[in-house]
């Protein structure tokens, strides 16, 4: 038999205003492969819950969307924050919401334009840790779906491992990612003069039918020699074997979070990435 | 003014073979901007889920669609009761969901019932589908399950020859009788209690002069993907030969009287129509 136990205080604040409050807790106990699940109340994870919530409050930006969670199992209490400004967001935690409010900031109220055809086939170049996201559509969800891992290259070594997870008391667990952590072994490359380069990820999905990995791009800027231009959002869709990594730099770098949903279940993916530099076939 | 709804129920769900019986009870308040849920000690007991045997529910969709991938099944059956600023009333549901695949064919199947006769239909002309993507014919046919999925988009964009209507019986997330309307959506949308009410078209039907419909049309048995617009992908089958087609909802030619209830959007009644 297996239990799982968890309790959850979710707050959305806008521009410094609270307008929703929820609570929720649980427990799920499993015993020959059928699972009983109940709104139970364990008094110590809700009063783990509050607590946290009270420093996630203090944290509320004006001017922002903010939705904090807190939540609470047995094995310990996590804080995420979900940041947006201006249609773009972050999915942060208090350690790191400071940085990355201000890397919200940078790509927010720019002036853009369209990308044109021409310049989605130009090489990709993946800032601020962008690539783990699509290194989680291209490597990782092809895992959980026991699919062929994807083709790296050897100065490329990427780690996702799986795991049971579960959103909610709910849910039933699926095999899901722990994290996205990618990082690099001398992969030296000089960026192309014309590329485009990614900032932030809105989204992305893998297609299983079909091997296509889709990543919906929320800011990026078209680069020519000196000259920078910010790109509307766009979408880019490729087969993952038409990916080619070409190059790669630097330590990895936290990537403010992805949530990914799949059968219903949103999950905190930690992911990291160093600079990589992509082409397609 | 503050509204304070409440909610009880029971759910069981099979879940690509896992089995899983929910039991909650939660409030849900309303206090001017500020919405606030949480769970709530079980005033009264539960009533039973219903009594449907998903595992046998299970084997037969396996037994429909031999041949055929199951991607994703999930069946639910559960129960219900509900108050609401002193209003209080009580819901049975049953939910299918079904994602079947043939190479890279993925037909989507969304009902309120565990009734087979749909799904063997459309798992039969899956399985003599073409790989690739034809036009559709001239003139076409929709099945209930199309249509239902459609109607939730049209508000604001149904032809003129068409009326969109809610369809009045029940109560809505606010314990409101549901009323008939063609606009301004005086009822309320509330799938869970932890979700803010928000005004929605409950229970769409569509309604046209003619009804008469022609069965000899080849006929769109199920979508290949979540409608996202007025542009869809479907499996058109024409009886002998079945394929996968993107259609454009521009005109409608009839809409059958009979009509089956489907979960889209707040709530759908699909009727077979001509394209």
């Amino acid at each position: 038999m297996t239990r799982f136990t968890v309790a959850t205080r979710e707050e959305l604040w806008l521009d410094g205003r609270l307008v929703e409050r929820r609570l929720s807790h649980g427990q799920a106990v499993e015993q020959g492969g059928a699972i009983v699940a109940t709104d139970a109340r364990d008094d110590a994870l809700v009063a783990a819950c509050h607590g946290a919530m009270d420093e996630l409050r203090g944290l509320v930006l004006p001017g922002t969307r903010m939705r904090l969670i807190a939540e609470a199992t047995p094995d310990g209490v996590t804080r995420t924050i979900t940041v947006t400004i201006g249609g773009h967001s972050v999915v942060t935690s208090p350690a790191f919401l400071r940085e990355d409010v201000e890397l919200l900031r940078a790509v927010t109220g720019r002036k853009v334009r369209p990308v044109t055809a021409d310049e989605r086939s130009l090489p990709l170049l993946w800032k601020n840790g962008t690539a783990a996201v699509l290194l989680h559509e291209a490597a990782g969800h092809p895992l959980e779906h026991a699919h062929d891992a994807l083709d790296l290259p050897p100065w490329l070594i990427v780690d996702i491992p799986l795991e049971p997870r579960r959103a909610t008391f709910r849910d039933v667990p699926l095999l899901r990612m722990r994290h996205v952590h990618a990082r690099q072994v001398d992969a030296p490359f000089v960026p192309p003069d014309d590329r485009v380069e990614v900032l932030l990820i809105e989204g992305g999905a893998y297609e299983p039918l079909t091997g296509s990995v889709t990543v919906r791009v929320a800011a990026a800027d078209r680069v020519s020699g000196t000259d920078a231009q910010p790109l509307e959002p766009f979408e880019l869709t490729w087969s993952r074997d038409a990916l080619i990594f070409t190059g790669a730099a630097g330590d990895p770098v936290r990537y403010p979070g992805v949530v990914c949903s799949r059968e219903g279940q949103e999950l905190v993916v930690p992911s990291f990435a160093p600079l990589v530099l992509t082409e397609s076939r | 003014m503050k509204s304070i709804y409440r909610k009880w129920g029971t759910t069981l769900r099979w879940e690509n073979g896992a089995q899983i019986r929910v039991t909650e009870s939660g409030v849900a308040v309303e206090d001017g901007a500020l919405f606030e849920c949480y769970p709530e000690a079980e005033g009264e007991g539960h009533r039973n889920s219903d009594d449907a045997n998903l595992n046998t529910i299970a084997e037969a969709v396996r037994t429909a669609a031999h041949g055929l991938t199951i991607e994703r099944l999930i069946l639910t059956c559960g129960f219900a009761e509900h108050e609401c600023n002193g209003v209080r009333w009580s819901e049975q549901t049953r939910r299918l969901h079904l994602a079947l695949t043939r190479n890279h064919l993925r037909v989507l199947v969304d009902t309120a019932s565990f009734d087979m006769a749909e799904i063997e239909r459309i798992a039969d002309a899956l399985r003599r589908a073409a790989d690739t993507e034809q036009s559709p014919p001239p003139r076409l046919r929709l099945a209930p399950n199309v249509t239902a999925a459609l109607l939730p988009l049209l508000p604001g964009l149904a032809p003129p020859n068409v009326t969109l209507l809610q369809t009045a019986g029940g109560l809505d997330g606010r314990g409101m009788p549901i009323v008939e309307a063609a606009s301004g959506w005086p009822n309320w949308y509330r799938p869970s209690y932890r979700v803010r009410p928000v005004r929605a078209p409950l229970n769409l039907r569509l309604e046209c002069e003619v009804t008469v419909i022609d069965a000899g049309r080849p006929v769109a048995v199920a979508l290949l993907a979540p409608v996202r617009g007025l542009l869809f992908r479907a499996l058109v089958d024409d009886g002998v030969r079945a394929w996968p087609a993107a259609v454009r909802l521009t005109r409608i030619d009839a809409v059958a009287a009979e009509r089956i209830w489907y979960p889209y959007g707040a709530g759908s009644f699909g009727a077979e129509m001509m394209l």
